[in-house]
């Protein structure tokens, strides 16, 4: 379970002593199997929760707490494994190795798993409709489709969580819902949670709970 | 890479150059461990001559040098001998004396070296210098064949021993032929039994000493048996200005390769840490996708360290065939070289191999420190979301 424990970010501070938020300095629960939905505007630290959550930054003050642990106690090695089977994140930067194909960029995901991974990447690039890049060069990929692989990649390894930060924020309508259907899908397989940061209030998915940053 | 394969060869060749130097000088072989061997008497002046006796003090003093291994006295004969030829095709006869020393100084080994009283048959070595004289001069003089050793071996002659009003015979067989001692030699045995029985004179100190020395080309042992107003074959000494300038040669071999080493295994060392910086980026978003910080670290060193590994091996290959090159070329001049590398030469490469993964993984880890550690903490201020912010793993 992740869990969030009066937590507040030292560099949001001076910017959001005022501000009224329904996670930061609260006690916030994030199980498994349930989806969770954070709105908020820019600034107000909806990436910085992500990476939090991720184990990828520690300043701030209270405690987050993955499977009963305080999260920044987790050792190097420890960090590694719990975001190769059991975290998985669809960064609002993406994150792609530019000089690398997107199938390469898929399989070295699946390659840093610690535990045997079964995914049909050309059956979901097939479903994302990205399959004609999945040979080419990341870099040379638009953004839409660069998005479409970081969720392929988020999805090819086993996770309890799934994190996204703005993942649709280059996607028509169309490949939204695409993508939206493979997530349910692979979420329900490995029976995960889902949390999602997005700027405004959406129906992308049948959410559990819903804050605002 | 090329300066620290030329480093690699210049070091095992200085290692090997050593190996090769002190081998030839303790060498078990017959014609090479002439020079651990030193026989020593007094240098004959107008002083003391009639008085060539060493006395117990100086045998003491000597035992107690450090470049003293071992000492053993050289037994005279105290009484008259003779030798001549049981044949008349071949004949021969000539006064002659013996002497005797432990069987550990002695360059031959052969199961026909014992006596015991009541045996006929006395063995006797013979200086190898002896049998040149005969064959390359006196033969020659006479108009008599040539002899090898082994037909040597084969004549039975006959030694007669006078003394205090006796008379006894002895069948005389040579055994073999002595590098190191230039007298005919007799077991010690029959040595002490002889003396006991036909000594015409009292039992006195040596005039010769035989030592076993650690090396003989000791300079300190140059100088206390010419303090002593001692004397040794010159020829065996020899080997301190050799090691003298073996010793020059392989301080600038080894100088010039640890130098070589040193600047090699440094660039080496930031080619690494350059290479592993410029790759920062791709490093910290593997670890952000879940690389184990361990496993990267592995895969890097593995990278890393095969190349040194490939250079190593190829020096000391080539070092290898330099020794095979040198053993077979000196071979012809009578220099007994080992044909492979000493066990010395192989663990300093294993060394080489060591420091080389040591001076990697410190680099490598080093590295991968100093890419965390320059990427921005995003500890101050709010961080510009596509800014890539500091990795805690």
């Amino acid at each position: 379970m992740l869990a969030l424990q009066s937590v507040f970010p030292n560099a949001l501070r001076d910017r959001l002593s005022h501000h009224q938020s329904e996670i930061w300095n609260k006690e916030v629960f994030f199980s498994t199997n349930s989806y969770t939905s954070l709105v908020a505007p820019s600034g107000t630290g909806k990436t910085t929760l992500i990476h939090f959550l991720y184990g990828l930054r520690n300043d701030y003050v209270g405690t987050i707490t993955f499977n009963d642990k305080n999260i920044a106690q987790y050792d190097a090695e420890a960090l590694s494994t719990i975001r190769s089977c059991e975290l998985a994140i669809v960064f609002q930067d993406l994150r792609l190795f530019p000089q690398l194909t997107i199938r390469e960029n898929i399989n070295l995901k699946i390659a840093l798993c610690k535990q045997p991974v079964r995914a049909n990447i050309d059956a979901m690039a097939d479903r994302l409709a990205i399959t004609h890049i999945l040979d080419k060069p990341a870099h040379i990929c638009s953004y839409g489709e660069q998005q479409r692989a970081a969720i392929i990649r988020a999805l090819v390894q086993p996770f309890s969580y799934l994190l996204l930060d703005e993942p649709f924020s280059h996607l028509d309508q169309e490949n939204t819902q695409k993508a939206i259907h493979l997530i349910h899908q692979i979420c329900a397989e490995n029976k995960a949670g889902l949390i999602i940061a997005d700027l405004d209030h959406n129906h992308y998915f049948p959410y559990n709970q819903q804050y605002s940053l | 890479m090329f300066a620290l394969l030329l480093a690699v060869i210049l070091l095992l060749m200085a290692v090997q150059i050593q190996v090769n130097f002190s081998k030839l000088l303790s060498s078990e072989n017959t014609r090479d461990s002439i020079a651990n061997f030193l026989v020593i008497n007094r240098e004959l002046t107008d002083a003391n001559i009639g008085n060539s006796r060493l006395p117990d003090s100086l045998i003491a003093d000597l035992q107690k040098q450090p470049f003293t291994e071992a000492i053993g006295t050289l037994e005279a004969s105290r009484f008259k001998a003779s030798i001549e030829s049981n044949s008349s095709r071949f004949p021969f006869y000539t006064d002659i004396s013996f002497e005797s020393t432990p069987s550990d100084f002695i360059d031959v080994n052969t199961t026909d070296w014992h006596w015991e009283e009541g045996e006929s048959l006395v063995p006797v070595i013979v200086p190898t210098q002896f049998l040149d004289i005969y064959n390359f001069q006196f033969s020659i003089s006479q108009n008599l064949p040539q002899l090898t050793p082994a037909i040597v071996k084969m004549i039975v002659f006959k030694i007669t021993i006078y003394g205090q009003g006796n008379k006894t015979e002895f069948n005389g067989r040579v055994v073999g032929f002595s590098d190191r001692i230039s007298s005919m030699l007799v077991p010690r045995s029959f040595m002490q039994w002889a003396n006991q029985k036909f000594a015409t004179t009292a039992l006195a100190n040596p005039s010769r000493l035989i030592i076993k020395t650690k090396d003989p080309s000791d300079p300190r042992l140059i100088n206390y048996l010419s303090k002593k107003g001692l004397k040794t074959d010159s020829e065996k000494t020899r080997f301190s200005k050799f090691r003298r300038i073996v010793d020059i040669a392989v301080l600038i071999l080894g100088g010039s390769g640890l130098i070589m080493l040193i600047f090699a295994v440094l660039i080496v060392t930031l080619f690494i840490q350059l290479t592993v910086t410029s790759c920062k980026p791709e490093i910290i978003l593997l670890l952000t996708l879940g690389c184990s910080p361990r496993e990267l670290t592995n895969l890097l060193l593995k990278k890393f360290f095969s190349p040194g590994l490939l250079l190593v091996t190829i020096g000391t290959l080539a070092t290898a065939v330099l020794q095979y090159i040198s053993h077979y070329l000196l071979q012809k001049k009578q220099v007994l070289l080992d044909p492979f590398l000493s066990p010395y030469t192989l663990l300093v490469a294993c060394t080489l191999i060591l420091l080389i993964a040591a001076a990697n993984r410190y680099s490598i880890i080093e590295s991968m420190n100093y890419t965390k550690k320059i990427l921005p903490k995003a500890t101050n201020g709010y961080p510009n979301e596509t800014k890539e912010e500091s990795v805690t793993a």
